[in-house]
């Protein structure tokens, strides 16, 4: 790829350039509100200037089918100048239900990757190069770290030097997403173990990736995504105080996946203020000290919920504004969801159009040339603090009205995505939120053709995958699997040890995740299997 | 009528806007809501006597899981009109559907008002009818 990194900034008329621009005597308010960029409170983003050039990770969404046919997707994009991996499971691997239980069926390999055991992974990351790339994950992360971790080993690579990030949700998942059928208390101790296990053995990798994107696209504002996702964060940051854990441990890794909708300014300010609320919450409510931890990653996800069925190559277009909002907000990573993302799992082309929107935006636009520059637009500024403020005001809210544990468990949540949802719905049919090619500027459906045939074929089950599982427990030696899913229950009903180890074990035995969660559930008071289809977990193995 | 959503499907965002849009309409409506498989919708539906039958798909899984639907409530007598909605089904979708005996399918281009009258029809047609 053709970096222009080391000419001279300049525009192309060959006008020098300044890598931030700044108020000629920064005053005070300057400096407490905004900063340079790499400075607190990293409302200009959280590099020095000069250093983020054209430098965010461009990867796109990737999974299907089984691991090998998922590892043969990554390579063709890696081949394409992605420089980085995301990896998001299906449907039943999201919910921790293996391939072959009765409810995946239909389902396997369909919408990600399917992913139940260790070989699974061994062969998602065959000959990809571990230690040289970002490897992002939408995948639970019980399962994600420990196989992550075995499989750095059996390549001979320290995890230590492992990068990337999974994401969590423990709070919301239930209500809206990936519902993995477990208490609230379950949720949130894989989410704490998981981060405490990493932040001493991969302190590389960000396990505390809050993923605002998946609880808000389509159904919250930018004030209740960001407040619901403060709310998570910030009951995670207690969690692990009360473990022990120093702060400046864990905050320097903290990330957030954050959504992009079609609101170019709004999503901008919306970043902006993100990053000044952490380092104010960080430094002054928690008493991080180090820099680092002040600073808070962000990547970005631009919104599948903004995309059409009608005339799909309008997504390109939805697509392209999307990430010059997120360029503009000075993200570390994104996705740009694929043109047919509104009736399929991403195609091969519609993957390579996404890539190339990050390419075009980042080397011919030029517009990640100079750091944050909207910065010091009234507009924006306005903008930035309105965010600010409602956002805060909305945590406290929140925060008022009882702990996560009791808003999650009295349904709370639930009511605020049921009526995001619906005021969603409203909007779309009275056309106070205007789709071009939904409910104005439509087109007859004969007439409707442009990249209509790649955009509606599908991906068939993949039901070879589910006999392979068959197959293989019957190999397993079960006597093993059996002692290490009841040292993983003993581990789990201490309520005070870190699951993480037990089932990195587990997974080593030949334990699914699907025997996994159904020994946790159990611990836990809940059956193995919430769909009522299988009798127990640790008892069924075959 | 019944609302559904089939298998591993998680999002809920289609079928809980269509089940407020005719609740508001004065339509009857049971939200059986997501994780559901056929016999558990068969069930439900001759249970409850429902006029119309209402299944979600936001994933692929409703081609496989809808011919079971239909055989359940075949089976079971139940001469229950049933509509699929969701914003992945296209043009093509909606007339395999319709072969296979759906009466009526609803896309992202399906406006309120039509998925009001269809569902009003439906119900007030005698039983049998499909």
């Amino acid at each position: 790829m053709a970096d222009r990194q080391d000419t001279p900034l300049a525009t192309e008329s060959g006008i020098p350039l300044a890598p931030v621009y700044r108020p000629g005597t920064p005053d005070e308010s300057y400096r407490t509100r905004l900063g340079d960029p790499g400075e607190y409170p990293f409302t200009r983003g959280v590099r020095p200037p000069g250093a983020g050039r054209h430098a965010w990770i461009q990867r796109e969404l990737s999974g299907e089918g089984d691991a090998r046919r998922t590892n043969a997707q990554l390579r063709r994009l890696l081949a394409h100048g992605q420089t980085g991996l995301d990896v998001i499971g299906d449907a039943p691997t999201q919910a921790m239900v293996d391939p072959d239980h009765p409810y995946a069926r239909h389902a396997v390999g369909t919408q990600g990757v399917s992913l139940c055991r260790h070989q699974d992974w061994l062969e998602l990351y065959d000959d990809i190069p571990l230690d040289r790339l970002t490897l992002s994950h939408s995948l639970p992360p019980l399962m994600c770290v420990p196989n992550l971790v075995a499989v750095a080993r059996a390549r001979g690579i320290d995890p230590a030097t492992i990068r990337g990030s999974v994401v969590q949700a423990p709070y919301f998942a239930e209500d809206n997403g990936y519902a993995v059928h477990m208490p609230f208390a379950l949720r949130e101790r894989m989410a704490v173990d998981t981060i405490a296990f990493t932040t001493e053995h991969m302190p590389r990798f960000h396990t505390f990736l809050e993923d605002t994107y998946f609880v808000s696209d389509g159904v919250l504002d930018a004030v209740e995504e960001m407040a619901l996702g403060f709310v998570e964060i910030r009951g995670l940051v207690r969690q692990l105080l009360a473990r022990g854990l120093d702060i400046d441990a864990f905050a320097p890794r903290i990330a957030i996946l954050v959504n992009c909708s079609m609101d170019l300014f709004e999503t901008v300010a919306k970043i902006r203020a993100t990053r000044r609320l952490f380092a104010r919450m960080l430094r002054e409510e928690f008493g991080a000290t180090d820099p680092r931890s002040w600073a808070v990653t962000i990547a970005a996800h631009t919104s599948g919920f903004s995309l059409t069925g009608q005339q799909p190559v309008n997504n390109v277009v939805r697509g392209t504004v999307q990430a010059l909002a997120l360029v503009l907000a000075g993200v570390q990573a994104m996705e740009v969801s694929a043109f047919d993302e509104a009736y399929r799992t991403p195609s091969p082309e519609a993957h390579l159009v996404g890539l190339r929107t990050q390419q075009i935006v980042a080397l011919e636009s030029g517009v990640g040339r100079v750091a944050d520059p909207l910065g010091g637009a009234w507009y924006v500024e306005a903008l930035t603090d309105d965010l600010e403020q409602r956002i805060a005001a909305m945590v406290r809210d929140i925060e008022a009205q009882g702990t996560p544990a009791e808003l999650s468990d009295r349904g709370w949540f639930r009511a605020v995505f049921a009526r995001g949802m619906e005021r969603y719905g409203r909007a779309l049919t009275d056309g106070s939120l205007p789709k071009v090619g939904v409910n104005c500027f439509t087109v007859p459906e004969a007439e409707d053709v442009l990249l209509r045939e790649v955009s509606e074929t599908t991906i068939a089950p993949d039901r070879e995958r589910i006999d392979a599982i068959r197959r293989w427990r019957a190999t397993r030696d079960a006597s093993r699997v059996v002692d290490a899913l009841a040292a993983l229950r003993a581990v789990a009903d201490d309520r005070a040890a870190n699951l993480t180890p037990a089932t990195a074990a587990a997974y080593e035995a030949g334990a699914s995740q699907g025997e996994i969660a159904g020994v946790l559930r159990e611990s836990y008071g809940w059956p193995a299997d919430p769909l009522g289809q299988r009798a127990t977990g640790a008892g069924a193995v075959p | 009528m019944l609302i559904a959503v089939l298998g591993m499907d998680q999002h809920e965002v289609g079928a809980v806007t269509a089940a407020q849009l005719l609740r508001d309409a004065g339509v009857e409506v049971i939200y059986l809501g997501r994780f559901q498989l056929p016999q558990h919708v068969v069930r439900t539906a001759v249970d409850e006597n429902v006029d119309v039958v209402g299944l979600s798909a936001h994933s692929w899984e409703y081609r496989d899981y809808l011919p079971e639907v239909l055989d359940g409530l075949r089976a079971a007598g139940a001469a229950v009109p049933v509509v699929v909605g969701g914003s992945i089904l296209t043009a093509r979708d909606a007339a395999e559907l319709a072969r296979l005996g759906v009466a009526a399918t609803f896309g992202s281009g399906s406006t309120p008002a039509q998925i009001i009258a269809t569902i009003r029809a439906l119900a007030s047609a005698p039983a049998g009818g499909t």
